[in-house]
């Protein structure tokens, strides 16, 4: 259920992103008039259909992250995880275990528990820190969280070391990085004007990994730390600030589960690559993710949770193969 | 003064509140118990050997009827222990739309050192019901809670399985600043949600995500009183046997050998064999100062079974809450 002032962020979110495109059209071909630029800003996720005759027209920044983002090259180590597959490989030895009937089962179950809290924080960036702690406690299952932590970890360092500089300019991204506890302090008012063409949100980002920085190297003295890193809330984050509009978000997070899915299953030895591009092709797995998508568009975080029970058990019981391949 | 046995009720239908606190003379005992039709709220009389407050919830006629709400709230203060139970299944009925929703809300606020055990019988929901269950747990410094959530098929004789319209179980865990207006913090939060619709875009029948599980059930456990069932549990479920390894030993040597074992590792052996006769999966992991275990099993009273035989076997809530407390999960 979006609140009033959730609807109204993401308004002022979208509007702002739209001045944005206009400006950088604005700047690209001075004598265009407005009608035809607020046209193409909508079609910033594909390459433009119309290409002016005088000149080819990039892609835009957004196409670009997003290519980046659905990359399975990405570095955050998802092949080595399996998602409870190899897990429910060993449990199902019958002829009825098959891939096939795995697949629904994982995206209805990681839709249902995760992907509420990519939505939500890519509709409110700001609430980064509570989103990774609402989740922390959500997920509750050892194997699941090693997983979660490790590979939003890594995607955090992606942000840090290799896309930060390129969205933000460069004087104040060093500044960012090497003060970030500064800005935390000072974030309330931002009246220097060096600080004013960070944009919020990837501010938002520098403060959760000072954060993280200072949690880690706090002694656990029982109280778990704020936070964590899970990956679900800082995907969301980091698309908003890339621009990914919210739909391609999460088609993204549930195609880059797919995708390491299959890959697990080339690995395990249960198909053949050229079986696994025709299922990643096929229009059942894109009907499965806009299908879950859809379900959970308003699902929000506090009524997130396990839609396939038997998934924890063999996600927690991955521990006792006698021999994995995987990390989960 | 009114001669009805029975405690006098709360004003709203379904609503119900408990207040337990630490006697003068040891012990813990009922300060408040108020109930409201459709909920039911019974506590023997206490002897001197109990070990904690009991109280039954009850319902009229055994289960909820489309629509019902019950609303319980808890107040354990400090030291006090209090044990939970029902009698039988909590039956859910089907409701006429899939707009009426039958629910049970309950929230328990834990005082410094006191202890909450509820082990009450599976939530069994019928052919189309509809039903949201929200536990919520306030815990204060050094408070201990044991809570099961289980929940089967439907009527298994009848041939429902999975067969209701929604089911969706919610328990959280939260602790509770020392000072009052002092924000308490989420530790543990545990949503399963079953739906008809919501398996529907993934094109399978919900009893077939459920993968012939007839019950499923979460135990929770935090605080200093859970601290040694807790270990118990993670140090059970790492001595489950490796999926996928073999024993190389002939039948005779591994009889011979498991007649050497101590009694402790025989009635591991026993329990590993049922479970594997029961298709009885389960995982513990610890969590934010909590242990939390998932199982499932092929039929009810194997998963009753199971989950008592754990329980009954490191005895510490026994020990602390009386026998009483796990009489819904003895076989």
């Amino acid at each position: 259920m979006a609140s009033q002032d959730e609807i109204e962020t993401e308004i002022a979110l979208l509007e702002r992103r739209l001045q944005e495109a206009k400006a950088r059209l604005k700047a690209l071909k001075p004598s265009s008039s407005t009608t035809s630029s607020s046209s193409s800003s909508n079609s910033n996720s594909s390459i433009p259909s119309h290409p002016s005759p005088s000149a080819f027209s990039p892609a835009s920044s957004h196409t670009h992250f997003l290519l980046l983002l659905s990359d399975s090259a990405l570095p955050i180590g998802s092949f080595a995880f399996s998602s409870g597959l190899e897990s429910f490989a060993a449990h199902n030895r019958s002829a009825a275990s098959s891939f096939s009937s795995f697949l629904p089962l994982s995206l209805s179950s990681y839709a249902s528990s995760t992907l509420p809290f990519v939505l939500a924080a890519h509709r409110r960036p700001q609430c980064l820190a509570e989103l990774d702690d609402q989740l922390d406690a959500a997920v509750i299952c050892t194997v699941g969280r090693r997983a979660s932590v490790a590979q939003g970890r890594a995607l955090l360092s992606i942000w840090e070391r290799s896309f930060k500089p390129t969205n933000l300019p460069p004087s104040t991204s060093s500044t960012s990085s090497s003060s970030s506890s500064f800005h935390q302090a000072a974030s309330n008012n931002s009246s220097s004007s060096s600080r004013s063409s960070i944009s919020p949100d990837a501010l938002v980002l520098s403060n959760f990994s000072a954060l993280l920085r200072r949690e880690s190297t706090k002694s656990s003295a029982g109280e778990p730390p704020l936070v964590s890193a899970h990956l679900g809330p800082l995907f969301g984050v980091i698309a908003a600030v890339v621009g990914l509009s919210l739909r391609q978000t999460a088609y993204v997070f549930m195609l880059s589960h797919v995708k390491a899915l299959v890959s697990a299953a080339v690995r395990a030895n249960m198909f053949g690559p050229y079986q696994a591009q025709k299922m990643l092709a096929s229009e059942h797995v894109q009907a499965l993710i806009n299908a879950v998508v859809e379900r959970e568009w308003h699902t929000s975080v506090e009524e997130a949770g396990q839609s396939v029970p038997v998934m924890d058990l063999w996600v927690g019981r991955h521990e006792l193969l006698y021999s994995r391949i995987f990390n989960s | 003064m009114t001669s009805s046995p029975f405690p006098p009720s709360a004003s709203l239908p379904g609503d119900g509140r408990i207040v337990v606190r630490l006697l003068p003379a040891g012990g813990s005992g009922l300060e408040t118990i108020s109930y409201q039709y459709p909920l039911k709220l019974i506590s023997p009389s206490p002897t001197v050997a109990q070990k904690s407050a009991l109280v039954f919830l009850l319902s009229y006629g055994g289960g909820l009827v489309g629509g019902d709400g019950v609303n319980l709230s808890v107040h354990m203060r400090r030291g006090s222990s209090l044990s939970l139970v029902t009698q039988g299944h909590t039956k859910i009925f089907k409701s006429a739309t899939p707009d009426i929703i039958t629910s049970q809300k309950m929230q328990v606020q834990v005082d410094e050192e006191a202890a909450v055990c509820l082990l009450p019988d599976p939530v069994q929901p019928f052919e189309d019901s509809v039903y949201e269950q929200t536990q919520i747990f306030t815990l204060r410094q050094r408070a201990s809670l044991c809570l099961l959530d289980w929940v089967t098929q439907g009527r298994a004789a009848r041939g429902e399985d999975w067969s209701f319209t929604r089911w969706t179980g919610r328990n959280e865990v939260w602790t509770q600043g020392s000072d009052l207006g002092q924000k308490g913090r989420l530790l543990i939060r545990d949503n399963v949600i079953l739906s008809q619709d919501g398996s529907k875009p993934v094109g399978l029948p919900l009893k077939d995500t459920m993968h012939k599980m007839s019950v499923l059930g979460t135990l929770i456990l935090t605080g200093p009183v859970m601290e040694s069932i807790g270990d118990f549990f993670m140090a059970e479920f790492t001595a489950l046997p490796r999926i996928g390894s073999r024993d190389f030993r002939s039948k005779e040597d591994q009889e011979k050998d498991a007649e050497e074992k101590p009694e402790f590792e025989r009635w591991r052996a026993r329990r590993i064999a049922m479970e594997k006769q029961h298709n009885i999966l389960w995982s513990a992991a610890q969590v934010r100062g909590c242990v939390i275990v998932k199982f499932g099993a092929a039929t009810v009273e194997a998963g009753r079974s199971w989950i008592g035989t754990m329980l009954r076997r490191e005895g510490s809530i026994a020990s602390h809450f009386g026998d009483s407390a796990l009489m819904c999960v003895e076989p």
